[in-house]
């Protein structure tokens, strides 16, 4: 296997007021492409300083990252905007879809930024993949808590991304509906996509393939699950 | 998808305060608009007003001479006389290719109906040399001769609105002398419209006037001795002189001073406005910084981002333009009344002007006030990063 996404003594460091924070302490990450991995920790543990470096929205302080083979800790914020846009889907705990537009075409917003044709089959396949084959005309106030996440898990996908981050994905969802939107990133992995899930759910971060612990910005714990492969 | 499309949906999640910022800049940019169309309607209207007389001096008696000459155009009385020597005098000078003279008096008329006195603007004329003044003229029936008695021509206007009719008699002046309208000028979009003109002899038997005239209109034979004649002309004890080249540079100075007042209030409102769409771009933009960040990590560069902000400034401030020209030109009789009263000699016809040019420069204005109000809070959160976006702001 070959790592799709590797990181080497990440350090994050910033300043809230006159304090300085230590996010992140000389953190090593690896993840193999095909790869399903949650990352737990209580807040402040550094999760979400980890998965804004590994997704390019932020640089380390200190430390390397190599997205599929380029390394992008030393990029400027315009080379980091293609690779982000050609490599990366995000997934929100607040899902951020814009309100006046429908589910398909909230799907179809980063086609706007990355130029490319829209591919009505294709946009139909994704709704039909997140469990939304009905629903692609509704505006997001018509929809359920987890519907909205299929929105922005579909929001993600259009890209064709390597890799999916999802920070908090069910953060804001009841236990059932949460389970069901691990279902479906099971079901995404099984098809190939590689995932990083941060969460503080304990239960859910078990169904994943690889499940790290932070704690104080360090990485504590790392386990092999054995995988559900339900 | 486009640019447009998201900018317009992004507006659509806060109607109410879209519309109001689109109202706001409605009415800024009607009112330049129709300040605009006021500036160049102004000087065409007061133009067609000077030249509707005919003449290019007039000789009135001593006094304020604008305010005659204003009186002349408009109609009105003045309580100072010229007499028939000075028409002599001025008719002597070399030069004078025509010297009209003219009585304005104010008569009444009873009202069948109502028993109520009307009051009409008389004007005493020589219709042979008026007419070479005012070749334009043309009539419904047919000009008096001056050796006529009881007889009238007419304005337009003034026919349609008291329905007069060629042949119909009118009683006038004291004894209610009974005068019968022998034609109806053709409508000339002046004073004209409005007034009785009378045979000048008759217009003094009936304000008891004998021999006396209010103003003497001078047509030159050649322009370029406009100022040599005048000097000649004012050697004439009594008469003062009044060249329409002086009563027009007046008239337009002082315009020029109210309208420059109006501007400066204007040029306020403007900025107001523009502080007003950007401070409502600025409330939009931040609390949406989260959102940016978002549309940052799913692929959009600060450019992007700055387009979708500039697409919506322009939005706001096109629409705001196209609505702002339709509203002034809708009420643009209203805007009208409100100006006359301010400016100090306004010409009778309507004098907005609305001009192709006019519509396209104001839409031209909201385009560029967009731009301007655009720029910073475009650029604002262009350069936000990421993570700012994504915390919500600069830390």
């Amino acid at each position: 296997m070959t790592a799709i996404l590797e990181a080497s003594g990440l350090t994050k460091t910033y300043r809230r007021g006159r304090e300085e924070i230590h996010a992140l302490k000389e953190v090593d990450f690896r993840v193999e492409e095909g790869e399903f991995v949650s990352i737990i920790g209580p807040s402040g543990s550094g999760k979400t300083a980890l998965l804004n470096i590994l997704g390019c929205l932020d640089t380390p302080t200190v430390g390397r990252v190599w997205l599929n083979g380029i390394e992008t800790s030393n990029l400027r914020e315009r080379e980091l905007v293609r690779i982000r846009r050609d490599n990366i889907g995000f997934v929100f705990q607040q899902f951020y879809l814009i309100p006046t537009l429908s589910a398909r075409e909230n799907i179809e917003l980063p086609l706007l930024f990355s130029r490319k044709e829209e591919e009505k089959e294709r946009i139909e396949e994704i709704l039909e993949m997140v469990g939304l084959g009905d629903r692609g005309d509704h505006l997001p106030g018509q929809l359920s808590g987890g519907e909205m996440q299929r929105v922005a898990v579909g929001r993600a996908l259009i890209n064709d991304p390597k890799i999916l981050l999802a920070d908090e994905p069910t953060g804001n969802l009841d236990s059932g509906t949460s389970n069901r939107i691990f279902d479906l990133f099971r079901d995404l992995n099984r098809q190939g996509l590689t995932l990083v899930i941060v969460t503080h759910n304990t239960d859910l971060a078990t169904e994943a393939q690889k499940m790290y612990t932070l704690r104080d910005g360090q990485i504590v714990g790392g386990e092999e699950l054995a995988f559900h492969g339900r | 998808m486009n640019f447009f499309t998201l900018a317009v949906k992004n507006l659509m999640r806060r109607r109410g305060r879209t519309v109001l910022t689109v109202l706001g800049v409605a009415i800024s940019i009607s009112v330049l608009f129709s300040l605009l169309a006021l500036n160049t309607g102004y000087e065409k209207e007061m133009n067609k007003e000077m030249k509707s007389l005919g003449a290019h001096i007039l000789a009135v008696p001593k006094g304020c001479p604008y305010e005659a000459a204003s009186l002349v155009v408009h109609g009105g009385v003045i309580p100072k006389y010229l007499s028939e020597r000075d028409l002599q005098n001025v008719s002597k000078i070399e030069g004078v290719d025509i010297a009209s003279p003219l009585l304005m008096h104010q008569g009444y008329s009873k009202n069948e109906e109502t028993g109520k006195s009307v009051p009409h603007i008389i004007y005493g004329i020589k219709m042979e040399e008026m007419r070479k003044l005012k070749p334009w003229w043309k009539v419904e029936g047919r000009f008096f001769n001056d050796d006529e008695s009881r007889v009238m021509i007419v304005g337009r206007g003034l026919a349609k609105y008291h329905n007069l009719t060629v042949g119909q008699v009118l009683p006038f002046g004291p004894e209610g002398d009974g005068f019968t309208i022998v034609g109806i000028l053709e409508e000339t979009g002046d004073q004209d419209d409005q007034f009785h003109f009378l045979p000048l002899s008759e217009a003094q038997r009936l304000s008891r006037k004998e021999g006396k005239i209010t103003t003497i209109a001078v047509k030159v034979d050649d322009l370029s001795r406009i100022s040599e004649i005048s000097a000649e002309m004012e050697r004439i004890p009594d008469i003062q002189v009044v060249t329409m080249a002086q009563v027009m540079g007046t008239i337009m100075n002082l315009a020029a001073s109210a309208r420059s007042l109006l501007m400066t209030v204007i040029a306020i409102a403007m900025i107001i406005s523009a502080f007003g769409i950007l401070n409502t771009l600025l409330m939009s933009v931040n609390e949406r910084t989260r959102e940016f960040g978002m549309l940052k990590a799913i692929g959009a560069s600060g450019l992007d981002i700055g387009k979708i902000i500039m697409a919506e400034t322009l939005i706001i401030t096109v629409s705001g333009g196209v609505i702002g020209v339709v509203m002034a030109v809708a009420g643009s009789s209203i805007i009208e009344g409100f100006v006359k009263g301010i400016l100090p000699y306004s010409p009778r016809g309507s004098f907005i002007y609305i001009s192709p040019e006019l519509v396209g420069f104001s839409i031209l204005f909201s385009v560029a006030l967009g731009m301007l109000c655009g720029v910073y809070p475009a650029l604002k959160s262009s350069r936000l990063t990421p993570m700012e976006a994504i915390r919500g702001g600069i830390e």
